[in-house]
């Protein structure tokens, strides 16, 4: 792995020489870029602590910090520090602290800072601006105004530590009907389910957004869960090949990857339409990130741009939708369930009715509150649905329609803790797809810089000198944790709803009200106001 | 015995271990002293009388008081220190005796013999002894240094630099020297 990837790695002298700037002592200003020599974060060293022992140096990798031999100090240049934090978290006497610049613009309710430096970084560059993770916008969480039913007295809480608490979900299709004469050998074949034992499924990341250490992090934790990682649409690298039956793995309007034996050996097949960051756009993986094996797992050239177009150039209507997902059904023979991503966008429910008629297993619904490793800023903050109307809408018109058994649905973006989870099943998810919460589990402090292929955690660059940052056994072992302590916080709270199984909540409704929400959000969610 | 070894594909250069080392070398047994009081740190004024910046920090590596310190090849990176060989090559080439095996097996050095020839340094197959000219062995008198490498840190279970390291890069155990690919410099 090391050996094959090419990239351009600094010397030990590029660590401590601030590179030349035009032969300029000074910062220069290029064609008047002066808002990229605005600070926005503010590295505050106390100079008494410092020890000169050059670790944050060494592992800023957004050339904001540099030391000066001759004066023996450290220096930063604020204007490139995106408060990733990694500098702080390595110091050995915790004599860094990163601030928001003091000074700001003059204040206007109208123009905030995010958006004049947008405006000034367009007129440099004249392109479309790019950014990682998902929509930072102060857009109203529903989760946050729902709040969980308990049992008191006239119903018996039950109690997870003494009594059996079933976490375990079947996804996929379910049989018409119940025949006694097959009972003995319950068969599967026309309707393929996978097995989750908690209802929690790695969210897709693909290889080449993430590194290829998470990515095996992320297979490991998701084989020893019982559960399931999602590949994206980057393809299966070929050490990952032992993992594949924990394997989602996603075709894609790019198509990365895919060939017959990635198909076949996978626990299902997701067909790409939307992701919630970027709804109506094709993924966008930028050329600096794809290196020698993510050209190779990805089967496109090296350095360039992975961008899969818009649309599935095969499907216009869910007419089209059903040959594919027949076309996969028959690549797979029948053996594995055929899952369909969408971002959840307006009529959400009417789309997904059309998905599950299509033949399809699963819909994955995907909020706009979901992350990307490179996504437009201004689609990633302006288009799309919360997840939370999206899963509540799409369960009550399947269940309206008689067809909720045909599929299952599986909620994505924004998932931020067990609460969450519960709160989506009781909307009427099977299951959540959990991303940046992985994310965050190993060290991601959503500085949104993804797309810059440069993560000082290393965990969205596959540079080979930050590799190690994230060890695959570090990542897996805390991924577990993560998934393990949100399985008992799930158990707890079903018991105390007096519920011994996922399957009694999901679509339960009435174990949620909410708070502070109009007669209308209540009634697009389907729960009742809090006190009734 | 029980040495310190580098893992491969682990370390991330941050030099922690080096911080770690100097720390639990000092007087004070904390970063910020032994840095900035004891002054154990290199010092970048020392190599000012190199015209050369590559032999400055060639200069500077060399004296640095950390008792390990991380190599760079490239994208790969790894802290190196003492293997205490069985048969030290060190210890055959001191010409003062100044280096020996203690019961526990741990080559050490008697500061006292030491005189700072460096034939040591020429020996060891590592490339792991360096020389450390703060500690004057004999006051007063004008010294190159004296010998400079690990002891695995006689005060602790386990050395400060494996218990520091933030990716567990390097590991203190018991390794079957013949099998262990590591021990043979290519």
């Amino acid at each position: 792995m090391q050996e094959t990837i090419n990239t351009t790695v600094l010397s030990e002298r590029d660590y401590f020489e601030e590179p030349d700037r035009q032969g300029l002592g000074i910062r220069s200003l290029k064609k008047g870029q002066y808002f990229f020599s605005l600070p926005q974060y503010c590295v505050e060293r106390n100079d008494a602590n410092c020890i000169r022992c050059l670790v944050c140096v060494r592992q800023c990798t957004w050339d904001s910090t540099y030391y000066d031999p001759d004066r023996n100090v450290v220096y930063n240049r604020h204007e490139n520090c995106v408060n990733c934090r990694r500098c702080e978290a390595m110091c050995p006497t915790q004599c860094i602290q990163i601030k928001k610049w003091g000074s700001g613009f003059r204040e206007n309710y109208h123009w905030n800072p995010k958006q004049m430096i947008s405006v000034s970084k367009q007129a440099d560059t004249g392109g479309v601006l790019l950014t990682g993770c998902g929509n930072d916008l102060h857009y109203e969480t529903y989760f946050d105004r729902m709040v969980i039913d308990a049992s008191q007295v006239t119903n018996p809480s039950i109690d997870p530590l003494r009594e059996p608490m079933e976490l375990r979900t079947f996804i996929g299709r379910k049989p018409e009907k119940f025949d006694p004469e097959k009972a003995s050998s319950i068969s599967t074949q026309d309707c393929p389910n996978y097995v989750c034992e908690i209802p929690l499924i790695f969210a897709p990341m693909s290889f080449g957004s993430i590194s290829y250490n998470f990515q095996e992090g992320l297979a490991r934790a998701a084989s020893e869960m019982g559960t399931y990682f999602n590949t994206g649409e980057g393809g299966l690298h070929p050490n990952f090949h032992q993992y594949s039956k924990r394997a989602i793995v996603q075709v894609a309007s790019g198509r990365f990857g895919v060939s017959s034996s990635y198909l076949k050996n996978s626990a299902a097949v997701e067909i790409k339409c939307g992701q919630g960051a970027k709804p109506g756009i094709g993924g966008h993986l930028p050329g600096e990130k794809v290196t020698g094996e993510i050209s190779r797992t990805r089967m496109i050239p090296e350095g360039s741009d992975a961008i899969s177009p818009a649309p599935q150039h095969d499907i216009y209507s869910i007419e089209d939708l059903r040959l594919l997902i027949y076309a996969l059904k028959e690549a797979t023979e029948y053996t594995v369930p055929i899952s369909v991503k969408i971002a959840a966008v307006h009529n959400v429910a009417a789309i997904a009715s059309g998905i599950i008629r299509a033949g399809a297993d699963i819909v994955v619904l995907d909020g706009f509150r979901g992350g990307t490793g490179a996504a437009p800023t201004v689609i990633r903050d302006h288009v799309g649905i919360p997840v939370e109307v999206a899963i509540a809408q799409v369960d009550q018109r399947l269940r309206e329609e008689g067809i909720r058994h045909q599929g299952s649905i599986i909620a994505a973006g924004g998932i931020r803790s067990s609460a969450d989870v519960v709160k989506a099943i009781a909307l009427g998810a099977d299951a959540c797809y959990v991303g940046t919460a992985a994310l965050i589990a190993v060290g991601c402090t959503l500085c949104q810089q993804c797309h810059r292929g440069k993560c000082a955690w290393g965990i969205t660059t596959n540079r080979a000198d930050l590799l190690p940052r994230l060890p695959s056994d570090v990542a897996a072992e805390r991924l577990k944790n993560l998934l393990c302590a949100w399985s008992h916080e799930i158990k707890e709270m079903l018991g105390l709803m007096g519920l011994n199984s996922i399957e009694s909540l999901r679509g339960n409704r009435l174990k949620l009200r909410g708070v502070g929400m109009n007669s209308e959000e209540l009634n697009v969610l389907g729960i009742k106001q809090a006190g009734v | 015995m029980k040495v310190v070894y580098p893992v491969p594909n682990r370390c991330i250069n941050c030099h922690l271990c080096e911080v770690a080392c100097i720390t639990e070398h000092s007087k004070s047994k904390n970063p910020i002293g032994a840095y900035s009081i004891e002054g154990l740190c290199f010092n970048w004024e020392w190599t000012k009388k190199y015209a050369d910046p590559a032999e400055a920090k060639a200069a500077a590596r060399s004296v640095s008081s950390a008792r390990c310190k991380v190599s760079i090849d490239n994208a790969n990176f790894a802290s190196s220190m003492c293997r205490h060989c069985e048969i030290p090559d060190c210890m055959l080439a001191c010409k003062n005796g100044a280096l020996y095996k203690d019961s526990s097996g741990r080559t050490l050095v008697d500061e006292e013999k030491c005189v700072g020839c460096w034939m040591c340094v020429m020996a060891c197959r590592f490339g792991v002894i360096t020389r450390n000219v703060e500690r004057q062995n004999v006051p007063d008198v004008p010294s190159n240094g004296i010998n400079h490498h690990c002891d695995l840190c006689p005060n602790r279970s386990t050395p400060a630099c494996v218990a520091v390291c933030p990716t567990q890069a390097l590991v203190y155990e018991d390794r079957l020297r013949e099998h262990d690919e590591m021990e043979t410099p290519k």
